[in-house]
């Protein structure tokens, strides 16, 4: 029987009740859920065949992991949440990194997994694992459905709770008598829980004494997180650095929040950050920090972070407000709406001329440029450069984790939000091609999807490229290739005395020639000239494409902040580690 | 004048070249020059949070202790006037700035519908149960009554006492019991209340007289 004859007969019969799966169903369309990632397996069949009636798209992983990653990056792309499903047990485990790395970066993936009957939970049955307990750390909530009354509800507010506040992964585990069992509870309209609601504009009162020390400040500095992209604020936070003409640093995961090309932008400060950007969290005497939690490597040592400024958060999370750096002027709320309140407080621009012309010289003092010899070996900063050359100012890049996501972060010059898709706080090598599935599913067909990624980071998840061939896909897989765990390999001959313990591969596959098996065109560049043409020819082929890029395998990552270092004593030599 | 590029690494003034600041922030990142470095030793306290009644919270608060490594001294929970909310009582014994970011840590929480950190005057009571030799009933139960005490069970071989009081008071009866030998302690840990009319967590609607408290169980 086809899907539209099914889908007929099974209409003609009028039904009062519905089974648990089908409020699941039903809860994924009230909240407006287009797209689904995952993997079928036994205990979640039940919701993998109430899809069936269904007009959303699931997209078949070739791993959960893959299914985790590629609907995180489609919600980090839109804005929204991003839906995965796997089954019960292994399925399950496989999402949890996926999970773990959604909840480090705020973003909004909502898990649905399947779970052995209610009645057996607890009697380690087939595929059963404590999927609740694995996941309660790493999630904002997690919600288990006993019943079929449940399902709908439980369903609706996990996908209401995973965008309300400060965005986060949620869980429903599906026990599969729940979801096979009848019911005619009606599925409400998702609604996050009534205990969370954040506050959304902070007290007029701190506002002013903000805006007081704002602009009074003789050295002040914008510090954009990923909760400027989150919160929907780029435009009111471009326009207020703009207005006071107040330099801007971003983090790592606020990478989009403001054009990297603007006079104002320092790029992003921290472990590899920019010498400059460094240089001036380093010297700022007020520091407004608007959706970041001070990630240690943003911060290097605490004790030498902005050490002589007056910090300003702006955060929607309470729980973040003076965790890792005392906020002098905490200021709880809604990115946007607190820097309109800010700006309508603001006595006037703060005396900045002689600072902004500091921060110009750090500018010409500490430039990224590189050296590349004429004959020499390939320059991975070359090949980023060429790549966003070659692509649009809305063009995705998604990363794995390890140098080349440094080169691609620190070489390419961003200018929109959320077109930097990557793993920062929980750094999941592996990320990349999955996410590169999420986005390009996501975005415009006029926005390229390109992922950056490592030998190692690719051979991690190279399987979902099988995915991106069956789903015709036009992505762009550019492989830094220096056959090395290259940032564990920089780390030994810095801090290790030069002993390459396990982070040398002996063999690599051509991964070429592993491309085209996999149904996708395949690339390999040794040299500089051959750049250009390859990604041309990568760029124009209507699928997905992979160009194998042989870089220098001793290049390495500069500046350089030492783990738990002064953010001034960046490192840009070797020598000065 | 764009500096030269070294061979290996980028162009810049090396670390010694460069200016630094001479101020510092404490472990707690807070900037030393300030009042609000005024040294934040740990201290005991009492934390009340009021949560919704539902499977695995006390999972949910135990394990954000143990995972944010909080120091938590014990921990009660009980229902309260409304059906399907919970009191835990927590005592903890932290830093200001870090009590201050259990609170949050636990107000983030889903079940959480508030949380409170309880004055110094509030009102507060444990209880111990003593298992205690029995040679001498007649020396216990002399104690016992010092202590305003009960004894809930007797045998030939040994006693059982019930004491009731603050911290200090069942510190000074297990001093006073340890003569007769302790065979077995069960401590319960502090459960409190704000004094008087003051509601114990922010926003906590008093019971009523009409809405007659219905246990949970």
């Amino acid at each position: 029987m086809s899907k539209q004859e099914h889908h007929e007969t099974e209409s003609t019969a009028e039904t009062p009740t519905h089974t648990g799966a089908e409020a699941a169903v039903e809860a994924l369309d009230a909240a407006g859920v287009e797209m689904i990632f995952g993997v079928q397996g036994g205990a979640i069949m039940p919701v993998y065949d109430a899809l069936f009636h269904s007009d959303i798209r699931h997209v078949t992983m070739a791993h959960e992991q893959g299914a985790a990653h590629a609907a995180d990056a489609y919600g980090v792309v839109r804005n929204g949440p991003g839906v995965c499903m796997a089954t019960s047990g292994p399925g399950a485990t496989n999402l949890v990194t996926g999970i773990a790395d959604a909840n480090m970066d705020s973003d909004a993936l909502v898990a649905l997994t399947g779970q052995v009957p209610a009645s057996m939970v607890g009697s380690d049955a087939f595929q059963e694992t404590d999927t609740m307990g694995v996941t309660t750390p790493l999630t904002k909530h997690n919600y288990f459905a006993h019943t079929a009354e449940e399902v709908g509800t439980a369903v609706g507010e996990a996908i209401a709770l995973s965008t309300q506040g400060r965005f986060g992964p949620t869980l429903i585990d599906l026990p599969k008598d729940a979801t096979v069992a009848s019911t005619d509870v009606e599925t409400p309209p998702p609604s996050p829980p009534a205990t969370t609601v954040p506050q959304r504009h902070a007290p007029e009162t701190a506002v002013a004494a903000a805006a007081e020390t704002i602009a009074t400040a003789d050295r002040p500095l914008l510090l954009f997180g990923g909760g400027v992209i989150k919160a929907d604020a780029t435009r009111i936070a471009r326009t207020f650095a703009q207005t006071y003409e107040i330099p801007v640093v971003t983090t790592m995961p606020g990478i989009g929040s403001f054009p990297e090309d603007d006079p104002l932008a320092l790029s992003w400060a921290g472990m590899h950050g920019t010498g400059y950007a460094n240089m001036a969290i380093t010297h700022t005497d007020c520091l407004i920090a608007v959706g970041t939690r001070f990630d240690d490597r943003l911060t290097g040592g605490v004790e030498t972070f902005a050490p002589e400024a007056t910090v300003i958060h702006i955060e929607i999370d309470p729980a973040e407000v003076s965790k890792n750096i005392h906020a002098d002027i905490p200021l709880i709320g809604d990115a946007a709406e607190v820097l309109g309140q800010l700006d309508a407080a603001m006595p006037g621009p703060p005396p900045v001329d002689t600072w902004r012309e500091q921060v110009q010289t750090w500018k010409q003092e500490y430039p990224m440029d590189y050296v590349m010899g004429p004959d020499g070996p390939l320059k991975p900063q070359f090949v980023v450069e060429r790549l966003d050359a070659a692509t649009s100012d809305r063009a995705i890049v998604t990363t794995g984790v390890g140098q080349h996501q440094m080169w691609a972060a620190q070489y390419w010059t961003f200018t929109e939000p959320r077109t930097w898709v990557s793993s920062h706080g929980l750094g999941t090598m592996g990320y990349g091609v999955p996410a590169a599935i999420g986005a390009r599913l996501a975005a415009d067909d006029d926005q390229e999807v390109i992922c950056v990624d490592g030998d190692g980071s690719f051979l991690m998840t190279m399987q979902e490229l099988s995915v991106a061939v069956r789903e015709q896909l036009d992505i762009t897989v550019a492989i830094l290739n220096n056959e090395y765990i290259g940032m564990v390999r920089q780390w030994q001959d810095a801090f290790f005395d030069g002993r390459r313990m396990a982070s040398e591969y002996s063999w690599m596959p051509e991964f070429d020639a592993l491309a085209e098996a996999f149904g996708a065109k395949g690339l390999r560049v040794d040299s500089h000239e051959e750049v250009d043409p390859a990604i041309e020819a990568a760029l124009e082929y209507d699928g997905p494409a992979v160009i194998d890029f042989h870089i220098d395998p001793f290049e390495n990552v500069y500046p350089m902040v030492p783990s738990g270092g002064a953010n001034g004593h960046f490192a840009l030599t070797p020598e000065q580690l | 004048m764009t500096p030269e590029v070294p061979k290996e690494g980028l162009a810049g003034p090396a670390p010694e070249d460069r200016p630094h600041p001479t101020g510092r922030r404490d472990a707690a990142g807070v900037r030393r020059d300030t009042t609000a470095s005024a040294e934040d030793t740990a201290r005991r306290t009492i934390l009340s949070a009021l949560v919704e009644d539902e499977p695995g919270v006390l999972a949910r608060v135990a394990g954000l202790f143990s995972r944010r490594q909080f120091n938590i001294d014990s921990l009660t929970v009980g229902p309260t006037t409304v059906t399907g909310h919970s009191r835990i009582t927590l005592v903890v014994e932290e830093p200001r700035g870090q009590i201050a970011q259990i609170e949050r840590q636990l107000a983030k929480l889903k079940p959480v519908i508030s949380v409170g950190e309880l004055d110094e005057d509030a009102v507060r009571t444990e209880v111990v149960l003593m298992k205690v030799r029995g040679q001498s009933p007649a020396d216990v139960q002399a104690v016992v009554a010092m202590f305003d005490g009960q004894t809930i069970d007797a045998g030939s071989a040994s006693l059982t006492v019930q004491i009731t009081g603050d911290e200090q008071t069942i510190d000074d009866a297990i001093d006073a019991f340890d003569q007769f030998g302790i065979i077995e302690i069960a401590r319960t840990g502090y459960t409190a209340l704000a004094r008087g009319m003051q509601p114990t967590v922010p926003g906590e609607k008093p019971g009523t007289a009409d809405e007659p408290t219905v246990s949970p169980r």
